[in-house]
């Protein structure tokens, strides 16, 4: 099921160095999400461009969730001037979800605003799954996580400003040896790069690996067909539909490592 | 107030969403009510499946987008045997549009969808995408193609037959006569224009096909002028497409000459658009005092000078 609601804003405000996170009410559709699915968002009724604006849900309950963003664009400009109680039109929940390893831990990594899917997730099964959580930021002043291994939380900053220094990718890997990768399966989304190396790195060792693809929609719902992904597909025949090419906002956005031939959309 | 014909089959009202832009109506029938529709007129469908281009596919531009789909589509047979039943089910008009490379293509297509189980009213020819090379583009802007493939396809069917024509031609008006000679039933236009957009840092074009289809509120004068130019020169009613997002466009489409106009792009942004404008049309009607809709088509007031 598909809603199009209109959503109040609870909340909005800055939770790290020009990263925001808002609170927004939902009659149906947060209870209905399941982590790892987005929404299609238009920020103002006034909105004047073209698309609307997809976005991971980074908290659910029965009449609310969340979504994090940094305002670089259009769209999440106007997020940031959201005030308590304005208005925005969604659409959702879409996409698939994550599927969970039942038997093997979780190595979940978030990089930026991409950690939203990811905290979805770890708040989704951090009470019965064991779980390690890394999130990664260039530098302390955009994180709004400890430190803090003991509970198994890492961050990482590519300056070492806070937690351990360098990338997510480079950060996992300073935890854990290639042998203890057997037992786990990591879940990641962040910018395309570093998506891109932890891909390359699972598929090269065989490690269970599910990754949440971002990349520019128009609909949101399957109907433009714009927002493709090449599969690694073992017939390439062009006289095929969706075999080739499929569509991250439908039959994504979460795929296996393995199932596409990259992240760089 | 807003009913119209073509031919002998009657539309709710003039609105319908174009190709494309509107899947096969159950994408988004959790949320829309799709009898309010003039008429829903499917993604193209070719005789075979395609995959379409390679991504990047779609970039926004000022007031609107650029795409490159490349009528990526399951094919008519899973067309018939995966949409049609849902399609039959919903209370409005269905109008198919088909591409295709060859006269042959064209013609089975719609020779496989006259014999199957369904309710759709028309077809929409899609001559006029312009990303792929074999997208039909070769009869767009050929007005002996148009006329023999329109003859052609006139031949084996009595459903309603529109022409879809391209803006990037030297001449419409040529394209539209020779659709009406080959016995279109109307004519809609505009197809999307032919763009492009370069990222300054990487230096590379946004699309994979570094060209492609330019629509949104952007491209709403160049549809109006093609129009202006179709219904100075047609006798055939002309089904108006191009960055319509509001009651006001529509009306500036139907005084234009515009018997019906199609939503295209704005679909993406507001899914439950068509119910908006069919209300706020009817309210227009009301207000202007003007007994049906059929009365402003073409009444655009040009002082002689």
């Amino acid at each position: 099921m598909i809603y199009n609601e209109i959503s109040k804003v609870i909340d909005n405000k800055e939770i790290a160095e020009n990263i925001f996170e808002a609170h927004l009410s939902s009659d149906n559709l947060s209870k209905i999400a399941k982590p790892g699915q987005f929404i299609n968002i238009l920020p103002s009724s006034n909105f004047d461009k073209t698309m609307r604006r997809p976005m991971s849900l980074s908290y659910q309950d029965s009449n609310s969730f969340k979504i994090i963003y940094k305002p670089i664009g259009d769209g999440t400009r106007i997020m940031q001037s959201w005030k308590e109680g304005d208005s925005a039109d969604i659409i959702g929940p879409l996409g698939n979800a994550w599927e969970v390893s039942k038997n093997k831990e979780a190595i979940l990594l978030g990089g930026g605003v991409g950690i939203a899917p990811i905290l979805n997730l770890y708040n989704n099964i951090k009470s019965n799954h064991i779980s390690h959580l890394f999130f990664g930021a260039r530098k302390k002043e955009e994180h709004f996580i400890d430190h803090n291994p003991d509970k198994n939380i890492y961050i990482s900053t590519d300056d070492g400003s806070a937690g351990i220094k360098g990338n997510l990718f480079e950060a996992m890997k300073s935890i854990f040896d290639i042998n203890d990768f057997k037992d786990k399966s990591i879940y990641v989304c962040g910018p395309p790069m570093m998506m891109e190396a932890v891909r390359k790195f699972s598929v090269e060792h065989d490690i269970e690996c599910h990754l949440a693809l971002e990349t520019i929609m128009a609909c949101g719902i399957g109907i433009c067909q714009g927002c493709t992904v090449e599969k690694c597909s073992s017939e390439s025949s062009t006289d095929t539909y969706r075999n080739k090419y499929e569509l991250v906002c439908m039959d994504g956005p979460i795929y296996k490592a393995n199932e596409v031939k990259t992240c760089l959309l | 107030m807003l009913a119209l014909k073509i031919k002998d089959i009657t539309f709710k009202n003039p609105i319908m969403v174009a190709s494309g832009t509107y899947g096969y109506g159950n994408e988004v029938s959790d949320f829309v009510d799709l009898s309010k529709f003039g008429a829903i007129i499917t993604k193209s469908v070719t005789r075979n499946p395609r995959e379409g281009n390679p991504p990047p596919r779609i970039f926004e531009v000022s007031s609107g987008m650029l795409n490159s789909i490349g009528l990526a589509n399951l094919g008519v047979e899973k067309y018939i045997e995966e949409k049609i039943p849902y399609l039959n089910k919903i209370d409005t008009n269905i109008i198919i549009n088909i591409a295709g490379t060859r006269i042959d293509d064209y013609v089975e297509t719609l020779d496989m969808l006259e014999s199957a189980n369904s309710k759709h009213i028309g077809y929409e020819i899609n001559i006029s995408c312009p990303n792929v090379k074999e997208g039909g583009m070769q009869f767009g802007v050929s007005p002996d193609m148009t006329k023999e493939l329109t003859q052609e396809l006139r031949k084996r069917t009595d459903k309603i037959l529109i022409m879809k024509l391209s803006p990037n031609v030297t001449s419409i008006e040529e394209i539209g006569l020779a659709s009406q000679d080959g016995g279109a039933d109307a004519v809609s236009a505009i197809n999307t224009v032919m763009g492009m957009s370069v990222d300054i840092k990487t230096k590379k074009p946004r699309l994979s096909t570094i060209m492609g289809g330019l629509s949104g509120s952007c491209i709403k004068p160049v549809a109006l002028a093609n129009i202006h130019k179709l219904f100075k020169t047609l006798d055939i009613p002309i089904i108006g497409i191009g960055g319509i997002s509001n009651c006001d466009d529509v009306i500036e489409f139907m005084l234009t000459g515009a018997r019906f106009v199609e939503l295209g792009t704005i679909n993406y942004k507001y899914p439950n658009l068509v119910e908006t404008l069919v209300d706020q049309l009817q309210s227009y009607l009301e207000e202007q005092s003007i007994d049906h809709i059929k009365n402003i088509v073409g009444d655009l007031m040009i002082e002689n000078k």
